[in-house]
């Protein structure tokens, strides 16, 4: 019930940018479709592998949209200005575990994020570009899992890194290292098959793929579930991380007195 | 006050500005080196899709690369003189504006000096992806030396550009207030179009980009006669021409915002 | 000629009207319909050089809109101003540096800066030759005590020391004209005296023509000749603080304590309205337009022998209020 309530709060105070929030979702509209210009104009002289220029147009207008449920998050999920106010010892010492505390404010910005800004968005891509919507309901199925699972490995990083706050005022490298890596190894704007093959394996032993590629290539048909076992495997790996961090966390606030 | 003067005053305040910022001995080059950092990955992401491809629309690697670097400087030129226009809203929120118009002085020159600083990482990459573009250019026979001075003039009409419509879409904050949803229009997602051969996109797209939004005249348009020997000369000319003229209608457009100011309060 | 010349001074402001409902936000950016509020109606008035106006009104009546139009911050919709004969709004450099401004909510102080830094910057700015400046900050340091916080960043200052500060920056350039809005607000006791002496020293020493806004009715009383009214808009009262007591016409208080036994008569003039009786102290109110004060003593004489007398003037306050 609690979590509920944090997850409701935290979607209901963006409520009263809707309209904010929609002018902005026209811009973000257009970096994505002038990704797919680029697309459009490459495959005018070129093959596009097992997509096709609408393929990749489908592509840029899925992983544009996910973007929101994946790629915006809250920066360190709040931990670093909380560091800095010093509101984390009082967080810490709170009966709700840090982690879950905030990753459940976070699922109701995602929650919001996803019905004011990434559906408006694809809706917005499927008309200009005419876009077909997979029929089978397996399909989407697996790819709302993806996307959860997406969402999920999104949060854990963005504790960490928040995490780190807490040893040094320079967290910011992190959030946009990782923002960075999104860029490249996520397959957000380049399918990763058609990356160079040393990058292309240096991207899978990473979490990265799963936040983008991974739930678009399924969401498009061309995978079955099968890489989604991938993704629970990281979400696991992942929480174990979050757990011990909070431990040390904890450790260091009682050590130190806040 | 005589001409001299002014460039006086001006220089006095970018000095004090400079001396304030270094009272909380910020690390400024670490904010502008990470900027650097994720607009590097940017043309990564391009970089590594035309090592697949070969080329977009006719349009190689270097002369991608050049897009983007001559667009970075650009910005970056005009945000080192003139961020506080990118940042009026603040001022129009804040009712901070009316302090600067009672200073005997043309407001723009009382607002720009205060938040001037060297933007180091940005121009670093924008020069390094520029270095590396034009020497790639340049072995390959595509271009001669005369291409650097000509760049860098239209690194400098280009900044002139830019700042003509950051200009334009601030003063829009005098009737609206809030303009930052309107500028992440105008300016981010305007420029990041024009990094890329305007030939991509649909002509009403294209059209906008070189008439009401005129960012195409920043990198497009030169790169077509430096790099591609369309056109002639006359190229930079009206490159020029539609750098004074923004500017000019700009800052006409600015003094008419100015008259239709509200402040805060009553 | 006069100092300050203000006609028809209009302002409406144009805010768009908020829609309610869904998208809320958005519809709000697109609707065209807008809410016109008249913050300044039809204002006109003339001040001439040396004197010390007040000008004095509840909230959101316009004052700060007022003073704003004067300085040539804001344009008015409609009506004319003339300082010194210049045009702030045709001619906002060269009339603005003629004039003096302080704001009492915001500093025009370089904040992060010692306060020294900010006159050498300030003197730049207004052409103010170098003997001149030190010669004006020898003398405001003295009236003013600035001496004590030269070299301190404003930001570090205390609001006292702020408004000092703030008060010599604005007369750097030795204006004529000085536009004070709110320059006591947040002060304790001892910086207002500081600095309503130095107001009075400007005015009265050095001739200069002050507009002052203010909520606090002490600042008027203790400076301004002159006091100008302004309530939804309009000017409601504009001339002398003696006059507006009598225009108002408040009642006096006395308080008479009488020695031994006392009679009130069954009948009272009616220009006496007894408020209290407490043993042998009897409170009335009495309008002294209708009455002079010897009268009035006559008469409660007639009642018994009195052994003190106390009179109270109604507050500027009270007045102010019925004014409003």
């Amino acid at each position: 019930m609690l979590y509920f309530t944090l997850a409701s709060k935290a979607y209901s105070r963006n409520l009263q940018y809707r309209g904010a929030h929609m002018v902005h979702n026209l811009a973000s509209a257009m970096f994505g479709y002038m990704y797919a210009c680029l697309w459009i104009g490459i495959g005018a002289d070129h093959t596009l592998g097992e997509y096709g220029t609408q393929g990749m147009i489908s592509y840029i207008a899925f992983t544009q949209s996910s973007l929101w449920i994946s790629g915006f998050l809250t920066n360190g999920l709040g931990i670093p200005l909380s560091v800095r106010t010093g509101q984390i010892a009082l967080d810490l010492m709170r009966p709700v575990h840090l982690f879950t505390h905030l990753m459940a404010r976070e699922w109701g910005q995602i929650a919001y994020q996803f019905v004011y800004k990434s559906i408006p968005i694809y809706l917005l891509f499927s008309i200009v570009f005419s876009l077909h919507w997979p029929s089978d309901v397996s399909t989407l199925f697996y790819a709302a899992l993806g996307l959860a699972g997406a969402a999920y490995l999104s949060i854990c990083m963005n504790y960490i890194i928040g995490a780190t706050s807490m040893w040094t005022t320079e967290s910011s490298w992190l959030h946009w290292g990782n923002h960075a890596m999104m860029n490249l190894l996520a397959g957000f704007f380049i399918p990763l098959e058609w990356l160079p093959n040393w990058l292309e394996q240096l991207a899978w032993i990473s979490p990265y793929p799963f936040l983008l590629y991974v739930p678009t290539r399924i969401y498009l048909g061309f995978e079955d579930g099968s890489l989604l076992w991938g993704t629970l495997l990281w979400c696991v790996f992942m929480t174990l991380i979050c757990l011990v961090i909070t431990q040390v966390l904890r450790r260091k606030v009682e050590v130190q007195g806040g | 006050m005589k001409r001299t003067s002014w460039f006086h005053l001006y220089k006095m305040l970018i000095r004090t500005s400079i001396r304030s910022r270094m009272q909380y001995k910020f690390n400024f080059i670490m904010a502008s080196v990470l900027a650097a950092l994720i607009q590097i990955s940017e043309f990564l992401m391009v970089a590594l899709v035309l090592h697949r491809f070969g080329a977009i629309k006719g349009w190689s690697l270097h002369e991608i690369g050049y897009l983007f670097a001559i667009m970075t400087l650009s910005k970056t030129l005009y945000r080192t003189f003139g961020n506080e226009v990118h940042h009026l809203e603040k001022y129009l929120v804040n009712g901070e504006l009316d302090q600067l118009l009672t200073r005997p002085m043309p407001v723009l020159l009382a607002l720009l000096p205060q938040n001037f600083r060297i933007m180091a990482g940005e121009v670093l990459q924008g020069g390094f992806i520029l270095c590396w573009s034009l020497a790639g250019m340049m072995y390959s026979g595509q271009i001669g030396w005369i291409a650097i001075p000509f760049s860098l003039l239209i690194i400098l009409t280009g900044a002139v550009i830019l700042f003509s419509i950051g200009l334009a879409t601030a003063t829009l904050g005098f009737w609206t207030t809030r303009i930052e949803e309107l500028q992440t229009i105008t300016e981010d997602a305007a420029r990041t179009a024009a990094q890329y051969p305007l030939t991509l996109y649909p002509k009403w797209m294209s059209g906008i980009l070189l008439t009401v939004i005129p960012v195409g005249f920043v990198n497009y348009i030169p790169s077509l006669y430096l790099l591609r020997g369309e056109g002639g000369a006359w190229v930079l000319v009206a490159v020029a021409a539609v750098a004074v003229l923004s500017l000019a209608a700009s800052l006409r457009f600015w003094q008419f915002g100015l008259t239709k100011y509200q402040s805060t309060g009553s | 000629m006069n100092m300050i010349t203000a006609r028809h001074l209009q302002k409406e402001f144009k805010t768009p009207v908020i829609r309610e409902g869904r998208f809320s936000g958005l519809r709000t950016l697109f609707s065209r319909e807008t809410v016109s509020k008249e913050a300044v109606r039809d204002i006109s008035f003339d001040i001439g050089p040396g004197e010390f106006v007040g000008y004095i009104g509840p909230n959101g009546a316009g004052k700060s809109t007022t003073i704003k139009m004067l300085t040539g911050i804001l344009h008015p919709t409609s009506g004319e101003v003339r300082l010194d004969g210049m045009n702030p709004h045709q001619d906002r450099r060269r009339t603005v540096g003629r004039l003096g401004v302080v704001f009492g909510q915001r500093s025009q102080l370089w904040w992060d800066l010692p306060v020294k830094d900010s006159y050498d910057i300030l003197a730049e700015m207004y052409g103010v030759r170098t003997e001149d400046k030190k010669k004006r900050l020898s003398q405001f340091a003295e009236l003013l005590d600035l001496e004590s916080f030269w070299a301190t960043p404003v930001r570090k200052l205390s609001l006292g020391q702020r408004m000092r500060a703030d008060l010599a920056a604005s007369m750097l350039h030795d204006p004529e004209l000085l536009f004070l809005d709110e320059p006591t607000i947040g002060l304790d006791v001892n910086a207002k005296r500081n600095i309503r002496q130095f107001l009075r020293t400007l005015n009265e020493e050095f001739g200069k023509t002050i507009l002052l806004t203010t909520h606090d009715m002490d600042d008027i009383e203790q400076l301004c000749s002159r006091v100008m009214v302004i309530n939804h808009g309009q000017l409601t009262y504009d001339g002398s603080i003696p006059s507006l007591r009598d225009t108002i016409g408040l009642p006096t208080l006395i308080r008479v304590t009488y020695r031994g036994s006392y009679l009130m008569p069954d009948t009272i003039p009616t220009a006496i309205q007894i408020t209290g009786v407490e043993g042998q102290i009897v409170t009335v109110e009495v309008n002294r337009k209708e009455w002079s004060t010897m009268d009035i003593l006559k008469q409660l004489e007639q009642w018994g022998e009195i052994e003190d007398v106390e009179m109270k003037e109604p507050d500027f306050e009270d007045i102010i209020h019925r004014v409003y």
